[in-house]
């Protein structure tokens, strides 16, 4: 216990989940009346603060704790809920906290004036508490839950302008995606209960990192046997979630889309926190990998990393460049995962949570003030195209530094913590080929790759917003010019630009190792470190960023640009591979038409079948009607008309003629006399 | 008299109360109508709260209770015997749950049904008489009385959609009242086939008592429906298999099941609000009521054997229902095909012989309950204001009627599973118990989980496509300017109704527990009894 806080820390982090809570539902009960988000913000600075004091320095470093109560009992089975607090739920805990702080205080600028403000409080409110839930949360069921809460509460925030159909769009395309990860997340779920009989995180992976199985007779941990088929379906079903919520290849499609939502949304949600809830689930069930497994992660994830770099590069969307960055960086850290040094995923997850929230908060500070422009000289133009940017370090000289901080922090310059990070990653995979040996070389070399495309497509993004000469020069007047950003945008932004640097996470500029997110979990992974590595990597990694941003330079600042337009390469890049008009032809008419194909057979075949068999029970009543108006009845009517026609005939005898008689009288004895001799 | 017997035949109390009113103070009918249900809903929250959990009701008759047992019907038919009847009625935590269900989605019906104008006394009378069923069905425990609730719910059903409902009303509700009856005259002949079996053992005589059916020490050696020793055959069936069948069918048809569902769209199209939530909300679960009690109860060595076919009956109804629903352009429509796929979860459910699974499936059914009870009243508000619910013929409605979207995507999100809710407590552990049950032997593979949780998502696209297309984008109603000013946002009363569905929907997804502590013991009782024939 630290003398710093007079509260248990489980006491403490129960208070940084229930804080954003209670203020979502007070704005919810207020609605309009409050608009300032003044709720949401003490909130979530109260979270922070006692994230930070409270449960991050007392539990960081320390054993871990937990806290369970019975949630509800099925049959012989309790499932429970909880926290569970320890290194890898406190340090993320306390990430997300200490983002949000900043973007909170950003969005009461950005937000400012938007009809829906009091919507936008209380859905950054919800998303707050469900991020901080997923966090710490102790059993898997819980952790689902708040997982889906968290898709929920993206998914209100892309539909933030409901009004507009991309947006719509986009938030629909997001939830269904994330779905298909969920479902993957339920069966490996459901996988895990069935086989090991229980969901909570403490019982299944001991502290030394083994999943365990309940006990043996002896009293010892059964290990479960990893070579299982099972594990490695539960194994995948796993990374399926991971995929769709950290938006990993082909899953990835909903998170450019995703951009729809406010800028300062998609600097919290879409770059720093929830995207990368998928890496975080993916470390807390790390000892449930097997070798197949990892294999898969670590392929997608250079996959992933690999085709964000690609269609980042021809974006012009600012926003746009950063969310395929986004999606590159996390197939970093989900490569981080899959060779095992999932410590570095972690660290990588940390450094990008502040330099890639800077990024959006800054473009969203361009795009304000180019919003703000073209409302003041009435111009039609795109604001968050970085086509009709340029020059603009010229008006926005604070936004322009700490972008640039941002970026280089991105690209992995040295003394910014993405050197740090990007290289532990990178060294870790290149340690881990050399042990596996030859085809596996492919990974580190992609990765090594995809660092200097990430080098250009962030110079290329500087370059373009803010050198060079501003493409709407024609009508900048002295009244009418873009403005810095208001100082409640540049100071959130300024704080976080800090913490692109390296000291916030190691004293030593240079050596991942030394840095205390590294130190504390320091996972072991099956390969030997490599001394040369260690110096060759990053040297090439400077050198290549230093090529690749001069590069840019003359490409873009100087103008000398060699490719066409028109090039197919470029088109590819920039239509995102044609991976979304794929996926509309196939899966998306696909299912439709399915849809429809049933609907038609339900309609025809089988409500026709009852209509069928309405239409024979009808036809044979009327069978049987003929039968009975013809047959039965006719017989009926065939008898009472013969005898009626009998006594028709009959009746002509007595006809009351005298001589009719005596004529009748006379045949009769005729006929008599005649028998009689012919007998 | 006993509180189970005042809570079934109150509303009968109130329908001989508004027959014998003078059409002159009609106006008093909903609001004699609405003190009974609420008084029901209190003797029934009452019941709720001094229910014994930890007893398991199913085949042991301590287990029951607030049991009543009176000789109903005695006659002496010679060499046959002495025909038996009880009223014998009684509620373990298969029940109990169902009935507080139905008090409650009583009175979102009689809340719906308050602009009625037209003939609302035989509208109320007739209300009050399927109240009074319903309750009887999920109370009586023997097997004749079942019969004659079950029968008598029809009637008002048949008038209630013939009379009230939409242009097509006479077409659907007999189309349902001929569906519903198929299945129950197959199910008098095997009542009386197990009547002919069954003997009460201290009386000696035959015996409509449902649970004495359940106890194989009952059934006389030899005889058609005989446990032991029975070589009887129909058409090559042994003689239980088609017991088990024809009961399964009668069931099924009210759960509906896909191909017996055709009936439901079109019912539910043409029934007025009020009768839609009833019949979603209590009808539909009366199959998987019947099917727990009675096909299970009789017959759990069949039910240990045909649970594959079952289950895939639910999984074909899932991912059926599912697509039918995203075909659809009749928001009605579209949510009584959703309620075909999430009735299929109660049947996978139900198939998965499992702990998780059986809870899953009950507890889907009271979520469904209310839910789809808020679902379809949320669809009635929509067509009392414009008499369309054609969904193309909407767009924006979120900047016309805020509130009201507020609520439509609060269930719609409930509906498709969102956690918090809950519908995802039960779908989820459908789907957990689906695949627990290949480690459980039951006989339900593992692939049929997988194509459950494949309805989840297709649930999550019909309901925010719906959404997307309806609520969000731009204003562009049908009906212009008329409709804009016509389409006016939840008046007190509807926010009156829908508010305990949605929160009760809400509370029960974070305290499941509610539901769970009741129906655990019987649930246990239950796999019990089918165990020894797995």
């Amino acid at each position: 216990m630290n003398e710093l806080s007079p509260i248990s820390p489980s006491v403490a982090s129960l208070l940084v989940v229930l804080l954003p809570f209670l203020a979502c539902v007070v704005q919810a009960l207020l609605g309009r009346k409050s608009i300032s988000g003044n709720i949401s913000l003490i909130a979530i600075v109260s979270s922070a603060l006692l994230s930070f004091f409270a449960v991050f320095l007392p539990v960081w470093g320390n054993s871990p704790m937990a806290e369970r109560i019975t949630w509800f009992t099925i049959g012989q089975t309790s499932f429970e809920v909880g926290l569970l607090l320890n290194n890898l739920t406190v340090l993320m805990q306390l990430i997300v906290c200490v983002v949000a702080v900043p973007v909170h205080i950003y969005s009461r600028y950005y937000m400012k004036g938007d009809s829906g403000i009091h919507r936008y409080w209380m859905y950054l409110s919800l998303f707050c508490f469900a991020m901080l839930g997923l966090s710490i949360s102790i059993n898997l069921l819980q952790l689902y839950v708040f997982w889906e809460l968290v898709g929920f509460a993206s998914y209100l925030m892309i539909g933030f302008w409901f009004t507009r159909d991309a947006a719509v769009q986009a938030n629909k395309k997001a939830f269904l995606i994330n779905r298909i990860g969920d479902l993957g997340f339920l069966i490996g779920i459901a996988l895990v209960y069935s086989h090991v009989g229980t969901l909570d995180i403490v019982a299944l992976f001991d502290q030394t990192g083994r999943f365990v199985q309940g006990l043996t007779e002896t009293g010892g941990l059964q290990v479960v046997q990893k070579d299982n088929t099972w594990v490695t379906l539960a194994g995948l079903a796993f990374f399926l979630g991971a995929m769709a919520k950290s938006a990993q290849f082909p899953l990835h499609v909903w998170l450019p889309d995703a951009m729809e939502g406010p800028t300062s949304v998609s600097s919290l949600i879409h770059a720093a926190t929830m995207v990368a809830a998928g890496v975080f689930l993916l470390c807390t069930v790390f000892p449930l990998f097997n070798a197949t497994s990892l294999l898969v992660i670590t392929a997608i994830g250079t996959i992933t990393a690999l085709s964000g770099a690609v269609f980042a590069l021809a974006q012009y969307d600012i926003k746009k460049i950063l969310a395929f960055s986004t999606i590159s960086q996390l197939g970093f850290m989900i490569v981080g995962v899959g060779i095992g040094a999932w410590d570095t995923a972690l660290f990588h997850l940390a450094t990008h949570a502040f330099f890639k929230c800077l990024l959006f908060l800054a473009a969203g500070a361009v795009i304000h003030e180019m919003a703000h422009f073209k409302a003041q000289t009435n111009l039609d133009f795109d604001p968050q195209d970085i086509r009709n940017m340029g020059g603009l370090r010229r008006y926005m000289p604070k936004t322009y530094v700490c972008m640039s901080i941002a970026a280089l922090a991105l690209a992995g310059f040295p003394l910014t913590s993405g050197y740090l990070s990007k290289d532990s990653i990178v060294v870790s995979a290149y340690e881990w080929a050399s042990t596996a040996g030859g085809f596996y070389f492919v990974i580190p070399v992609t990765l090594i790759i995809v660092s200097l495309l990430t080098a250009f497509y962030i110079g290329r993004l500087i370059f373009k917003t803010f050198f060079g000469s501003f493409a709407m020069q024609s009508s900048v007047t002295a009244h009418n010019r873009p403005h810095e950003a208001p100082a409640g945008m540049w100071w959130p932004m300024s704080v976080l630009s800090i913490c692109c640097f390296f000291p916030v996470f190691g004293l030593h500029p240079l050596a991942y190792h030394q840095t205390w997110i590294i130190q504390t979990f320091h996972a072991r992974p099956g390969f030997t470190e490599q001394e040369t590595a260690h110096l060759i990597i990053p040297i090439v990694l400077t050198v290549g960023t230093l090529l690749a941003l001069l590069l840019g330079w003359f490409w873009y600042v100087k103008n000398r640009y060699p490719i066409s337009q028109q090039n197919r390469w470029i088109r590819f890049a920039n239509r995102q591979g044609y991976l979304n008009e794929f996926n509309e032809l196939v899966f998306i008419k696909g299912t439709v038409g399915l849809s429809r194909l049933l609907y038609a057979f339900d309609r025809h075949v089988v409500d026709g079948a009852t209509k069928l068999f309405t239409w024979t029970t009808q036809q044979l009543a009327r069978l049987i009607h003929w039968f009975d108006a013809n047959i039965v009845d006719g017989i009926v009517n065939w008898i009472a008309n013969g005898t009626y026609y009998m006594g028709h005939l009959v009746r002509q005898v007595q006809n009351g003629q005298l001589q009719n008689y005596l004529g009748f009288a006379l045949t009769i004895v005729i006929l008599g006399i005649l028998y009689l001799i012919i007998k | 008299m006993g509180l189970l017997t005042i809570l079934i035949f109150l509303p009968l109390l109130a329908t001989l109360l508004i027959l014998a009113l003078p059409i002159s103070v009609r106006n008093s009918y909903k609001y004699i109508a609405l003190a009974f249900t609420l008084l029901q809903f209190a003797l029934s929250a009452y019941m709720y709260s001094n229910f014994d959990d930890s007893l398991g009701g199913i085949h042991n008759y301590e287990g029951y209770q607030y049991v009543e047992q009176l000789p109903w019907i005695r006659l002496d038919l010679g060499t046959i015997g002495i025909l038996e009847i009880d009223y014998f009625v009684g509620i373990d935590g298969v029940s109990l749950p169902l009935l507080v269900l139905s008090t409650l989605v009583m009175l979102m019906g009689i809340g719906a049904s308050w602009n009625i104008q037209k003939s609302t006394k035989g509208y109320y009378a007739l209300l009050m008489l399927l109240n009074m069923a319903v309750m009887g069905i999920f109370a009586a425990l023997d097997f004749f009385l079942f019969y004659v609730f079950y029968e008598v719910m029809l009637l008002p059903l048949y008038f209630l959609i013939g009379i009230w409902g939409g242009d097509r009303r006479e077409y659907a509700a007999i189309k349902f009242f001929i569906y519903t009856l198929l299945g129950s005259v197959l199910m008098l002949l095997v009542i009386v086939g197990l009547y002919f079996s069954v003997i009460n053992p201290t009386t000696g005589a035959h015996s409509f008592n449902m649970l004495l059916m359940m106890d194989p020490a009952n059934y006389i050696d030899g005889s058609f429906f005989g446990f032991i020793s029975n070589y009887h055959e129909l058409f090559g069936v042994p003689s239980r298999w088609i017991g088990f069948a024809v009961l399964f069918f009668a069931f099924a048809i009210k759960v509906p099941i896909v191909p017996l569902h055709t009936w439901l769209p079109d019912a539910h199209v043409e029934a007025p609000t009020p009768v839609s939530i009833i019949l979603a909300g209590i009808l539909l679960k009366i199959g998987g009521y019947g099917i727990i009690r009675v096909c299970y109860g009789i017959f759990p060595d069949i039910a240990a054997n045909s649970n594959y076919w079952l289950a895939l009956i639910g999984v074909i109804s899932i991912l059926y229902g599912a697509f039918n629903a995203l075909a659809q352009k009749d928001l009605k429509r579209m949510i009584a095909y959703s309620s075909v796929s999430h009735m299929g979860f109660v049947l996978l459910g139900i198939a998965s012989l499992t702990a998780e699974g059986l809870s899953g499936a009950m507890f889907q059914m009271i979520s469904h309950g209310f839910l789809s009870a808020a679902l379809f009243f949320l669809v009635g508000v929509l067509y009392d204001r414009v008499h369309d619910r054609y969904i193309y013929h909407f767009r924006g409605l979120a900047s016309i009627m805020p509130k009201y979207t507020a609520y439509v995507a609060l269930a719609f999100f409930a509906s498709l599973g969102l956690p918090g809710f809950s519908a995802f407590i039960g779908e989820a552990f459908v789907i957990i118990g689906a695949f627990n049950a290949e480690s459980m032997a039951t006989g339900v593979p593992r692939w049929m989980a997988i194509g459950g949780s494949i309805g989840i998502l297709l649930s999550a696209a019909y309901f925010l496509w719906t959404l997307q297309r309806m609520f969000f984008g731009k204003i562009r109603v049908k009906g212009g300017q008329a409709w804009q000013e016509a389409l006016t946002d939840l008046s007190r009363r509807e926010q009156l109704i829908l508010f305990p569905a949605l929160a009760l929907a809400l509370i029960l997804g974070i305290m499941p527990s509610l539901v769970f502590s009741k129906i655990n013991a019987s649930v246990l009782q239950l796999i019990d009894l089918i165990q020894p024939y797995l």
